[in-house]
This record gives C-alpha cells, structure tokens and sequence, in this order.
C-alpha cells in the first residue's frame, strides 16, 4: 500500500513539473533578450509582448496581427509570453521584460486589477507600455487601445433593426453572461432595438460554444414556428444556429448575424452565405505595432485609442468589409 | 441477519436499480410534462432533438461504464473526443481520405489513448484517477499539436492570404442526418448501436462476466483465473473506442475539429453512469441503467432549455435533481 | 554502546508496574476471554503463550485500550485505570509494538518520535530541545542513526528500534511485542533481544508474545499460558518445562467432527520441490525455503503450521497466485508443467480454497450461478460468447452435489450463511474437477453441521481420486482427516507424521520449534 502510495505521490510530482515547465515556455520569435543599439547603426527596438491566454482563437489572431506588422520593420524585435490564464504568471512576464530592459511592452491583461502595478513598475523603470483590449486600473501606463464591445453591440442591433424593417422576432443567443464583453455584446444590442417592434422571443447563454448554441437553438426551434433571425454573441454561437436550423429544414426564413469576424471563420460563413453579417471585434495588433513606433520615435500619441469595427455582409465580403 | 427477500417480490422489484433509474428519467419527464414550453414537450422533434444532444455524452457513458464497472475512473474521456474530432477533421477534410479508412483509424486512435491508460494502471498498478488525468492532460496537448492550436474546420488559407471555405465532407453530412423520415438523429442511432454492443460485451460475453467480477473482487477473480491485466486494458481500450466514436459524432456535428471541444465531458458521461445506478465502487450496475442515466441527463437539459431557464438557476437545478435522484435510489441495505 | 547485557532476573517490588483481574469478553455469542488474571512487575520480560485463538490479542487490544472489556480491573503501578482508547492507554505508560509498525515511512526519525507530543509553545516547535530527547531515547536503544533519515530508509530491524524508542519517547513502562522477531534475521534478532535486556533494567516491563519455544526459553521470566480465552497457568521460566508448556497449551477435549475413513493411496499424483517464497521486504528470510513435498492419488495431506510459519503462503505458491515471489518446480502425474498464474494451475487441475473467503474467494456483489461457474467459464463460453444454460445447469449440479441451501441459484452470496458461502466456493472449484485441491482452513468460520459435511465431502473426493492438500486451525480434526501431516515452522518442514500416530502435543511441539526428543 506504501509503495502504491509513494508511486501515486511521484507520478502526480511529475505531472506537476511536466506543468510548469509546459507553462514557462514562452516563444521568442527573433533573438531572445535586449539588442542595445548599436551607434550609427540603424536603431533596433526590442518589444515584449505579454498575452494573457493563447487558447482563444482571436487572442491567437491578436499575436499574428502583432507580429505581421512587426515583420513589416526590421528594426523591431519581438519577444512573445503566453500566460495560459494565470494572472501571476502574467505578472511575472511583465517584471521579466522590465529587468530583461526592454524598449516597450504590449500587454494583453487578464484582469485590471492585479496587474495595475507591474505595468506602473515598468512606467516608473522608463519603458512605455501599451495596453492592449483589456484596461489596468489608474493612468499609469502610455496608450490604451481597444474595441468598444457596447458600440459593437449596438452597431448590430441598429443593422438588424435596418434589416428586418424595424419588426421582426429574434433569438439571441449570448457568450457567457458572466463576462464583461458578453454583457456588453448584449446591452449595446439591447439599447439599438429599443422604440423597434423587434421581440426577443428566446434568450440562452452558450457560453460562447458552438455545441451549446446548436442545443439552445433547437429548443427556440421547437418552441417558435416564426423565427426571422439569431443574434449570437460570436461566429461560432451563430454557426451552431444555423446548423440546427438546417437541420429543422428552415435555414432559408432565418437570418444569422455573428460578432468577432475572424478571417477563418465569420468572414468565412459570411462568403458561404451562411451568416448575413458579422461584426469585426478587432484585436488591435497592427494599431498597437504603429503605436509603438511612434511612442518610441519620441511623437507623442493618444492616450485612449478606440478601435473602429467593420461589418461584413454578402455584398462587401469580397472587398474586405466596410467600416462602421 | 434477517433472511433478506431475494429479487422476487414486488416490493424487491421496486426498489431494484433499474426501477429507481426508470423512476428518477419518469420524474424528469414529468417535470417536462408540466413545464412543456408552450407545448414544444408535446412535439416529436423536441424529443428526437434530446435524444441527439444526449447521444454524444452517452456514448461517451457507455465506454465509461465499462471502467467503472471494473472499480476504475476514466477522466480522458473528453480529451480523446477532442483528439479524435481534429484527427477526424483533417484527414475528411484536408487530406481527403476515404470515410471507410478515416473511422477505423480514429477508432484505433482512441482505443490506443485506452489502452496506453489500462496498462499502466494495471501492469504498473497506479491508481486510474492519476493515470487517466495524465492522459486527459496529454491527449488535450496532443490534439492541440496536430491542429496547430485552432479549430479545424472547412476554411482554407488561399495563397494570398485571403480565406475560403472547403465542401464539408459527405461523411460528416452523413453523420449529422436524419433517417426515418427526418425523426431520427443518425448520431441517436450510434449511440442506441453503441448500447447494444456494450450490452453485447457486458451480458453476454465472458469478458464481461470478466469485468464485473475484477471491480466485486480483483483478488478473488485473479484466484479463479480472471486475466485481470488483459480485462483492464480491455476496459480502458472500450472507453477509449467509445470516446473516439463520441469524437466522430462531436466534429461531424461541427463541421469542425475543435480542439478545446469535449472539455468537461468526462464530469457528464461520468454524472450519467452513478446517475443511472453504476454502483463507483465496482461490479454493480449495467448497461441498461446507464441508458437510463442519458435520458434522465439528456431531458433534463432539454427541458431547461426549451422554457430558456437562465443559466445561474440552470446550474442550481441540475445539482438538486441530480441530487434528488440519486437519493431515489440509494439502495436501503 | 553494542554489549551484550547479561539478562538480568526479575526485580522483585510489591506491587506490579500493571495487573489486570477478572476480564471478561464476548464477541456475540463466543466468549473470548474468561476471568483472565494477568500482572507484569517492572524490570521482566512476561511472555504469553497461546495457540491461535486462545485469546492474546483480545487480552492485548484491551491492555492497549482498542476495546473494552465487559468486566474486569485494571491497575498500573496499584491504582486502578480505564483504557477507554488508545490514548489512555499511551497516558499510563502502555505501548504496543505490532508486526506491522505504526510509522509514518516519509518522515523522519526524529518527527515519528514525537509525532501527536510535539514539544511546543504556541505551536512553534522547539527544535533544540527536541533534537536532545532525540538523542537521549536513540540512544537508550542503542540506535545510532542519523534522526533526520526518512523511517522508511532503515532496515525493518532499525524500524522497530525506532518503535520502541518511540514508546521510550512517550515515557513508556509496559511494552507490549507482539512476535517482533517474525521479520527479523537471526542477528537482528540478537541485537533486539540485547535491547530488551537494556529496557528491563531500565526498569520497563515487557509482555512479550511469540509463537517460538527457543525464543521463549531465551528470554522469559516468567510465562502465562491462555487456552480457550482462559488464563491456565502463570509460572517462573524455571518452574515450566517445554513438554509441560507444550500440554497447558493444548489441552482440550479433542471433538470428534471428522469422521474417520479408509482409502488406499495409489501413485503419485503431485510432487511440489524446492519451493520458495521471498518475502515482500527485502533482507528479510524467505517466508517459504526449500519446502519440498509430495501427494499421491486419493491422498489427504495435512499441512500445519502456527501463524506466520508459512502454511498459506506454500499453498498459494503452488497455486502460481504469487508468482512473482514464488519460484518452484511442479510435476502432476510425472508431467512437470509451468505454472505461472492461477490460470495455468487451474489449466492443471489445481484448485485453491483461501482461507478468507470474502476478501479472496467470493465475489459477493454476483449470485450463486456467477460464482460457482466463474473458474469454468472458459469451458462454458465458446469464442468468449455465455451459454447462460449450460452455466445454471453446471452451477445447479455442483451446489446439489455439496447440498447447498439457498432460496434462489440467483441469490446473491453475500446474503448466505458462511457454511453455504463456504459451499459456493467449493462449487466453483470442483466445476472445474480438479486433480489436486488445495484447501486452506476450509472449515473456518462455518458452523459445526457444514464442518461436517465439508470433511465428509473431503473423503468423497478423496474416493474419487483427487488429492487434497489441507491446512487447518483445528488440529484435532486435521489429525482425523488427514492421512499424513507435515509441520512448518519459520518456512520450512520441520516434521511429518502418519495420519493418527501423532497428537495435537506432537504438532504444537514440532510447529513451535521444539527438537523432536525421541
């Protein structure tokens, strides 16, 4: 029993090492570490970009947007850490940047709070930082720059509302309502159909999952014989409706409509004709690379930049969306 | 000791397994009854629509009652869905390989990820709990390596750069139909086809008489012959076969191979197992109960659902009348 | 610091360090301990000699305060104390050393020493004073280690050491050992009893159990002999002659359950040689060494051995269930066949009755039909595929052959009496008509009428043929069945008789070590 035990003990040990070393993997993708500029030499900045969780697509595409505009300028080196989710291991990624002595960081935060005082620790260390889609508390930082999820929000219900001629009865199928954007993807909408003859008929949280949003959706089907359009928090969300509609045969009376717009996928179901629209939440990356360009040149930049959204339809999918 | 009254009675029958797991789904469907959501209880297609979202977490249940059946735990079951959905994925879609070559090969992915489980935990005598996380942990890793960390799906990258959409393959159409006149999920017929087997191995092969007799009494079955090591990886490699099938109906489904898919799915099929009467300590408990188990799980959902029952109050309920049901049937020994 | 110490006499004070008077225990109907008298003086070793079941470990679990009795006194040093639990028992002074060692394995000497008395204040430890006691109690049984080590490190022989120093930690004075040296090689053994000479005259009192006649001539002073739960003798070591020790043991009424038979034994059915069983700890001895024997058609041998001399353990081996300790060489009817698993012993004609039927023989959540069939059931499930009838109708056939009662064939074992168990799991094995049966105290925990009908069935098989190798912890009744006897003592064969020349005394004295004075 002993023995049984003591193996028990050690396999977990091992699991757990197997863990942090997995986590402490970051990815540099050029040299690891400060290059100092060397004088009369071209100027060479090394930026450290710090992302709260590599496991979401759009965060995946936030890192591909920052390293295609960084690629774009060979005088910029880019460090990247993924702090898998874990705040203190975000917060650890940014005192390494700061003792590593990097030109600038860009951070994605997971939450405002505890991470409000490592990046005010850079400022006070002479390195600018930008703050990418989600806030830190205070003003200590250089330039926050982020999409609106309400403007967004609001942006689609006013389409709607346009679209299906100001009446109609919508499903609305929401991310997870625990969540600041998936709050805010709905208030925004909310506030746009309001004064319309549009009824939410049916309301479910599917936790931004495509499995969850096809069950939820052939529920609202069973229960509603006129159903004119799905509003879902994300393309996935909106996806899954329509596969259930299909299914049910009735995927030519609805109208799907998604938010986030990645090039994979909601712009993808848009030129399938499977959703009507979707909304771009951008990530900001090759605004956050300009930035850090300017910052570092000595200009002085905003310090509140909102990012625009686009919408794409069947019409200007081909053309690369219209701004909004 | 009073002489306890054998399984004859009527009273004996009432408060058998299978009739407190028959009470406990006829609690759930009476709930339904009442609380219809303007009468979409009333219609077929709202109960072939349960039986399709249930199908994946029963097929699921089905591989795990095997394991626990044995006294074991399969916390992999999940990860191995998700592995087998992106395998499933990229070769229907992107390597283009022939569906009657594509199964067979993702079934023997799964069974593999089974049987790796069973014979550590039997030959190296480590607990299932750990082993089975291990390979939860693993087979998660290595469906996100093989995707490359995003969903497979039917987008393609153009050399430009730009993004277009691939035909979704005809096994996955296949899969994600309807046969009898549009009343039947195909996925809800594997599943009925995967109770049947695992009803086949259970009652009326000896491997299964095998596997009920390790999880009563590992010692006393090894002392009357029992290949124990052979059983146990047996039991894992079933778990693993099923969660690979569970695997081909989630990505068909889809229409994609998500990685992240099947995340706490192992907590459901194993919810449905001791929901249904599977007794965790081993050797009691059967497939039929666990049928028992997906419905009550399966329509408990579906009736949240359809009268759009907030999500904080839908996870409150779910606790009490999985609670509930199993106090219906604690045995009174 | 390693002398050797003289063993000194007793010590002779008024009153006893511990002395307990009129126990009494019942557990259910069986009376377990009748009107026991006991005392220990301070500065002797007191060993208690009994056969299995006498009654020692009942009187030890309530000296250590693991039950109560239902009557009785008990006084420590002329005051009267009640061990409700084992921590009043530790608080008088008692402690008891076990075969299996209470010690937390990854922790080190030091911390097991004082583990649940922590020196403290206010919870924070008090490293150097610790560390002195440390030293002191190491040293008093001359351990000279370093207390940092994980206990799990030391030999088992260190291991008890550190047991006993824990007891010393605790200010111990009635030590209790229960067969300390079963794990022990013959220095270690040495050593240990040099210890135990150091604790008396430290002034402890030791009760020491064993089933060993060299271990307790070397080192009693005095000796108690329990028989059937009541105390039959206390006596100085000088005042008690083995052959009478042997006698206060034994003697009773020899019942007459088995009937006698007459068979003729033919050929050569089983020859077993060289088998030995390695113990699971290494360096200690083999608990089976070298044990060769053999068994002839229609033969009842019975095998006897007191606990731990490694009866159950040669059986098993036979059987291939220990078949990664076990090494031996097995012939059945002149063919030598591998055995490596219970599986290939029962593909031989072997069959192993255990001697606990609900931990390793019955699966008791499965009905009567399951269990009987379950050593058959390849021969009943061609391509792996049941035949539920032809499994009923094997299960009904062996179950009326031993006249099994229960309501049902589909009644779950678990609700039978244990004669019926006991019959379920001889159905099982003689569903797969074994050549050789080897059965290990077959009769234990069955009532008097199943004992009956279990040694009448055994000279049917034996008329039939089949060999049967028989363990039992009546030895009366072994005597009857059984056509020849061997003795084990410490793993290996140290005598055999002719069945019904020998006495329970002859085992006793032969299983307990003795020379045979003939």
């Amino acid at each position: 029993m002993r023995h049984a035990f003591t193996r028990t003990i050690l396999v977990s040990l091992v699991l757990l090492a197997l863990s942090v070393t997995g986590c402490k993997k970051s990815t540099p993708t050029s040299n690891a570490g400060p290059t100092n500029a060397s004088p009369g030499a071209k100027v060479s900045y090394t930026i450290g970009m710090s992302q709260c969780n590599l496991g979401e697509p759009w965060r995946v595409q936030m890192n591909d947007d920052v390293r295609k505009a960084a690629e774009a300028h060979p005088e910029i080196k880019m460090i990247f850490k993924d702090a898998q989710n874990d705040t203190l291991k975000q917060r650890s990624h940014v005192e390494e940047f700061v003792s590593a002595g990097v030109d600038l960081i860009i951070i994605s935060p997971k939450e405002a709070q505890p991470l409000t005082e490592p990046v005010a620790k850079a400022m006070q260390a002479g390195i600018p930082v930008i703050v990418l889609d989600r806030r830190v508390l205070g003003d200590e930082y250089t330039c926050f720059i982020g999409a609106d999820n309400k403007l967004i929000g609001r942006k689609a219900g006013e389409w709607i509302v346009q679209t299906l001629g100001g009446k109609g009865n919508v499903v609305e199928l929401e991310g997870l309502m625990t969540s600041t954007p998936g709050q805010d993807r709905h208030s925004g909408f909310r506030d746009a159909i309001k004064g319309s003859d549009i009824n939410i008929i049916f309301e479910a949280d599917m936790k931004w999952l495509e499995p969850d949003a096809r069950k939820e959706m052939e529920s609202a089907l069973s229960r509603f014989d006129n159903i004119d359009l799905v509003y879902a928090h994300n393309d996935p969300g909106a996806h899954g409706a329509y596969l259930a509609t299909q299914a049910a045969g009735r995927a030519d009376k609805i109208k799907f409509v998604g938010i986030d717009a990645l090039p994979q996928e909601g712009v993808v179901y848009v030129k399938q004709g499977i959703l009507a629209a979707t909304f771009q939440y951008p990530t900001g990356g090759t605004e956050a690379i300009d930035m850090a360009l300017k910052i570092l040149q000595g200009e002085t930049v905003p310090k509140e930049i909102t990012l625009g959204s686009r919408v794409f339809t069947k019409d200007n999918v081909d053309t690369g969306g219209d701004p909004i | 000791m009073a002489p306890s009254d054998e399984r004859t009675g009527w009273r004996a029958r009432l408060t058998s397994p299978t009739a407190t797991a028959l009470f406990a789904l006829c609690f759930v469907l009476l709930i339904g009854l009442i609380f219809s959501g303007d009468g979409a209880f009333y219609k077929w297609s709202t109960h072939r629509d349960a039986l399709r979202q249930a199908s994946v977490y029963g097929i699921l249940a089905c591989g795990m009652t095997f394991v626990i059946i044995t006294a074991g735990i399969d916390l992999s079951v999940g990860s191995v869905l998700a592995l087998v959905a992106v395998a499933f994925s990229i070769l229907s879609i992107h390597k283009d390989w022939s569906p009657w070559l594509t199964i067979p090969a993702c079934v023997a992915i799964g069974a593999a990820c089974g049987a790796t489980s069973g014979a550590v935990i039997a030959k190296l005598r480590i607990q299932p709990f750990i082993v089975t996380l291990a390979m939860m942990v693993f087979a998660r890793g290595l469906a996100k390596t093989i995707s490359g960390g995003m969903k497979v799906s039917t987008a393609m990258q153009r050399p430009d750069g730009s993004w277009t959409a691939a035909p979704v393959p005809d096994i996955f159409k296949a899969i994600d139909s309807r046969l009898l006149g549009d009343n039947i999920s195909v996925v809800s017929l594997i599943f009925i086809a995967c109770i049947i087997v695992s009803w086949i191995i259970l009652a009326r092969l000896r491997w299964g008489r095998y596997l009920y007799a390790i999880g009563g009494n590992e010692e006393a079955a090894r002392l009357s012959g029992v290949p124990v090591v052979a059983m146990k990886i047996l039991a894992y490699s079933l778990a693993g076969a099923f969660s690979a099938v569970a695997g081909l109906c989630q990505a068909a489904q889809e229409q994609q191979g998500d990685p992240e898919a099947g995340i706490g799915y192992e907590l459901t099929a194993i919810a449905i197992v001791v929901i249904g009467g599977t007794n965790l300590m081993g050797g009691r408990g059967g497939i039929g109960l666990t049928l028992l188990g997906t419905l009550t799980i399966g329509y408990l959902d579906k009736i949240l659902s359809v009268n759009a029952v907030p999500e904080a109050s839908r996870l409150m309920l779910t606790g009490v009348i999985i609670i509930v049901a199993v106090l219906l049937q604690r045995r009174k020994d | 610091m390693y002398t050797m110490q003289a063993v000194a006499g007793p010590t002779q004070t008024d009153t006893p360090l511990f002395a307990m008077t009129g126990i009494c225990k019942t557990f259910g109907v069986q009376q377990v301990l009748r009107d026991v008298a006991f005392d220990l003086r301070a500065g002797e070793v007191h060993v208690l000699a009994g056969e299995n079941g006498a009654g020692k470990s009942t009187l030890m679990r309530i000296l250590g305060g693991i039950i109560l009795a239902d009557h009785g006194h008990s006084h420590v040093n002329g005051s009267e104390v009640l061990f409700r639990n084992p921590r009043d028992a530790a608080n008088s002074g008692v402690a008891i050393i076990h075969q299996e060692l209470s010690l937390v394995g990854p922790m080190s000497v030091a911390d097991n020493l004082f583990l649940g008395h922590e020196s403290s204040t206010a919870g924070w430890l008090h490293q150097t004073g610790t560390a002195q006691r440390t030293r002191d109690v190491l040293s008093r049984v001359s351990l000279r280690i370093d207390p940092r080590r994980a206990v799990d490190s030391l030999p088992i022989s260190s291991q008890q050491l550190v047991e006993i120093a824990k007891a010393l930690a605790l200010d111990a004075q009635i030590i209790v050992m229960d067969e300390p040296t079963s794990a022990l090689s013959e220095p270690e053994v040495r050593n240990l009893f040099a210890r135990i000479a150091d604790l008396k005259s430290q002034g402890c009192g030791i009760i020491y159990i064993t089933h060993r006649l060299e271990e307790i001539y070397t080192i009693a002073d005095r000796i108690s002999v329990l028989r059937d739960g009541a105390l039959v003798a206390t006596r100085d070591r000088s005042d008690l002659p083995p052959d009478e020790l042997v006698r206060l043991m034994v003697g009773r009424s020899i019942s007459d359950q088995a009937p006698r038979r007459t068979v003729t034994c033919n050929d050569l059915r089983l020859r077993v040689q060289h088998c030995t069983v390695r113990a699971t700890r290494a360096g200690v001895p083999p608990i089976v060494s070298d044990v060769s024997f053999d068994v002839r058609r229609g033969e009842i041998l019975g095998v006897v051995g007191l606990e731990g001399s490694g009866v159950s353990e040669l059986l098993w081996a036979t059987f291939g269930a220990l078949a990664n300790r076990a090494t031996s060489e097995i012939t059945i009817d002149g063919q030598r066949i591998r055995i490596n698993s219970p599986r290939d012993a029962i593909d031989a004609g072997i069959a192993l009755v255990t001697n606990d039927r609900k931990r390793t023989g019955l699966i008791l959540g499965m009905d009567i039909v399951q269990n009987a069939t379950l050593a058959a059931l390849p021969q009943l499930s061609p391509f792996t595929w049941l035949n539920h009838s032809a499994e009923t109708s094997l299960a009904s056939q062996s179950t009326q052959q031993l006249s099994l009662r229960a309501a049902s064939m589909r009644q779950h074992v678990s609700t039978l009496s244990g004669g019926n168990q006991q019959k379920v799991v001889l159905a099982k094995w003689m569903g797969t008509n074994p050549r050789v049966l080897l059965l290990d105290d077959p009769t234990r925990g069955v009532d008097v009428g199943a004992k009956h009908e279990i040694y009448l069935l055994m000279n049917q098989w034996s008329e039939q043929g089949r060999s049967i190798v028989f363990s039992s912890s009546e030895w009366p009744e072994l005597l009857q069945v059984s056509d020849r006897i061997i003795v084990m003592h410490r793993g290996r064969i140290v005598a055999s008789f002719e069945g019904g020349a020998a006495t329970p005394a002859d085992l006793l004295r032969a299983a307990m070590g003795s020379t045979r004075d003939e």
